[in-house]
């Protein structure tokens, strides 16, 4: 297990507690797992996504991601229409694990309410509950 | 409360390692180190892994009366248990079965080794040392004469499972051909303790005296290694050093998981536990006579599994893709969507995949040239209907809902039952040498990509 020092919970994006991270790109914004939830959760081995088109709001379950311990939700960090998902994680769902924040993406989502992203946490604030 | 949690000698070398720890029957064991759980499960099947197991215990039992004082709170009946024939139990051989209570129900899974006359030693769970010691000395009479010692943190234990254990442990046992040419399954040779007469039977290479059981909770080919506490981590790094040319990796407990629920072994107090031990896969450990009439023998709980006569059904699933469920949360449905029982154990085998109706391992000899394992939900079920091979089932939690099929079997072509002479052969070696003639088949090989090449 990396120690929370060791992790990689870059500067430029935001962090929900279930350990989701959000990234904006223009107005939409990027949603994956971060470091921590894929070095928890070991080797991820399916990651179940929404339709395109699908709209869900804020903390909605919008899929699961199953590793060889367990299967977890995955929760909307901020509510929106699903505009593009990953489908590359549907056969080499690994990527999660190797690259969490670029190649291991998610869901690219299209939010009801720009503000939303804004009450995410930032790195030094999740950081300090990941601390405890 | 959580008690403090215990540690293995090996603990600083898992961390150190990087291990995910996990507390498991109260102590810290590693559950995966940095390959991933996925790369050691396939590791086992194909070449060799190697896990810490020192959290299991041992219980000694010895003297005159150790024989019926076994006989008596285990369920194997002791004088027909060895082999297809059904012999008694000899010097040499070890045995698989339950100790249960008086209600029928399972305390603890254990091995009873035979070491020597009237020396028994017994190897339960995590945690279960003090309990089957108090079991025991509970129905010890008063004139009985035996001594039983709970050796709990006082041995430690490795496991080295896979095809390729024996061509590695051959590099680090002295006398290696004369110590392993017999070794057929459920038997051992040896003992961790110096002063013991049969200590000099199986040393390491460093002269560290160990107990060598061909036994294992993988379905695959191994064995089991009980050394000194203090000798552990060393001869852990000498079979590790060993092993490593061959592909031998360090492997945690959910590999350990996963394989042994493909193999279809129940995990003691998960698939077994304080119900009924009755309506199972692993009935064999149950003493019937040949009419199933009754028992060989008397045995605590023997009364009430002959009374019980509603006890829920055990059985083993295997499901059609990779998904599996949260087993502590989800319920079983037959076919109508009728909540019939619940999950007990749900994991996912990566090294089996199926392919035309039929599943196939990655090690299977027949499998197709284009099968790719892409692994397969199983596990076990606990029902209030009966059920049959072949049936499905669903297994819901949440929004999640897999379909399952009742399976009397898993991963097919497991490797733990081959004759030795075949597992100390290299992988494509096919002529039939002994294993005297084969000193020198070792080397000139090296290993990419999973695959052996010759060089």
């Amino acid at each position: 297990m990396k120690d929370v020092s060791l992790l990689n919970i870059p500067d430029d994006f935001r962090y929900a507690e279930d350990h989701e991270w959000a990234g904006l790109e223009g107005d939409n914004v990027v949603i994956g797992i971060n470091d921590y939830a894929q070095d928890q959760l070991g080797d991820i081995v399916f990651v179940e996504l929404p339709k395109i088109g699908s709209s869900f709001n804020k903390g909605d379950e919008f899929g699961t991601v199953e590793s060889v311990k367990a299967v977890s939700e995955l929760y909307m960090p901020v509510g929106g229409e699903i505009i593009e998902v990953n489908s590359a994680l549907e056969g080499t769902p690994e990527l999660v694990n190797k690259d969490p924040y670029k190649e291991g993406w998610m869901i690219k989502v299209k939010p009801h309410d720009t503000a939303e992203f804004n009450l995410l946490m930032t790195k030094d604030a999740y950081l300090e509950i990941l601390k405890g | 409360m959580q008690k403090e949690s215990k540690q293995t000698p090996l603990y600083a070398w898992h961390v150190a390692q990087g291990a995910n720890m996990v507390n498991f029957g109260e102590y810290e064991m590693p559950l995966w180190y940095r390959s991933g759980a996925k790369n050691e499960h396939l590791a086992v099947l194909t070449k060799a892994g190697l896990f810490d197991t020192s959290h299991m215990a041992v219980v000694m039992v010895e003297g005159p009366d150790a024989f019926k004082l076994i006989q008596f709170c285990f369920t194997r009946d002791l004088n027909a248990c060895v082999g297809r024939n059904r012999t008694h139990i000899v010097s040499g051989k070890c045995v698989y079965g339950v100790f249960l209570n008086q209600r029928g129900e399972l305390i603890d899974d254990a091995l009873v080794y035979l070491l020597e006359n009237n020396l028994f030693m017994i190897v339960v769970n995590a945690d279960m040392g003090g309990e089957i010691a108090q079991q025991l000395k509970d129905h010890a009479e008063e004139k009985d004469v035996v001594k039983i010692t709970d050796l709990t943190d006082k041995v430690g234990k490795i496991d080295l499972q896979g095809p390729l254990a024996g061509v590695i442990l051959k590099e680090v046992i002295k006398n290696a051909e004369t110590v392993l040419e017999d070794m057929h399954y459920f038997s051992f040779k040896g003992h961790f303790d110096k002063n013991s007469s049969i200590a000099d039977t199986v040393r390491f290479t460093d002269n560290t005296p160990a107990l060598l059981s061909r036994t294992g909770y993988t379905g695959e080919f191994g064995f089991e290694i009980f050394v000194e506490p203090d000798r552990l981590v060393r001869i852990w790094n000498m079979v590790l050093e060993a092993g490593r040319n061959f592909g031998l990796i360090p492997c945690g407990l959910a590999a350990r998981d996963s394989l042994r629920a493909g193999a279809a072994l129940p995990l003691s107090r998960v698939d077994t536990g304080p119900w009924p031990f009755l309506n199972h896969p692993w009935m064999f450990v149950l003493p019937y006579n040949e009419g199933m009439t009754g028992f060989t023998k008397h045995f605590i709980g023997d009364e009430a599994l002959m009374r019980i006569d509603n006890a829920e059904y055990t059985c083993a699933f295997a499901g059609f893709d990779l998904r599996k469920v949260n087993h502590d949360t989800a319920v079983v449905l037959d076919q109508k969507g009728n909540a019939i029982g619940k999950v007990l154990t749900c994991v996912t085998d990566m090294g089996i995949g199926r392919y035309n109706n039929r599943i196939y391992s990655i090690s299977s000899p027949d499998k197709p040239e284009d099968f790719e394992p892409r692994g397969l939900a199983c596990g076990f079920i606990k029902v209030k209907t009966e059920l049959i091979s072949g049936q499905i089932v669903e297994l819901k939690d949440g929004k999640r809902k897999i379909e399952v099929m009742i399976v009397d079997d898993i991963r097919p072509d497991r490797t733990a039952r081959r004759p030795i002479k075949k597992m100390m052969r290299m992988p494509g070696q096919d002529n039939d040498r002994s294993l005297k003639g084969s000193k020198s088949f070792i080397p000139n090989h090296t290993f990419r990509d999973g695959k052996i090449y010759n060089t």
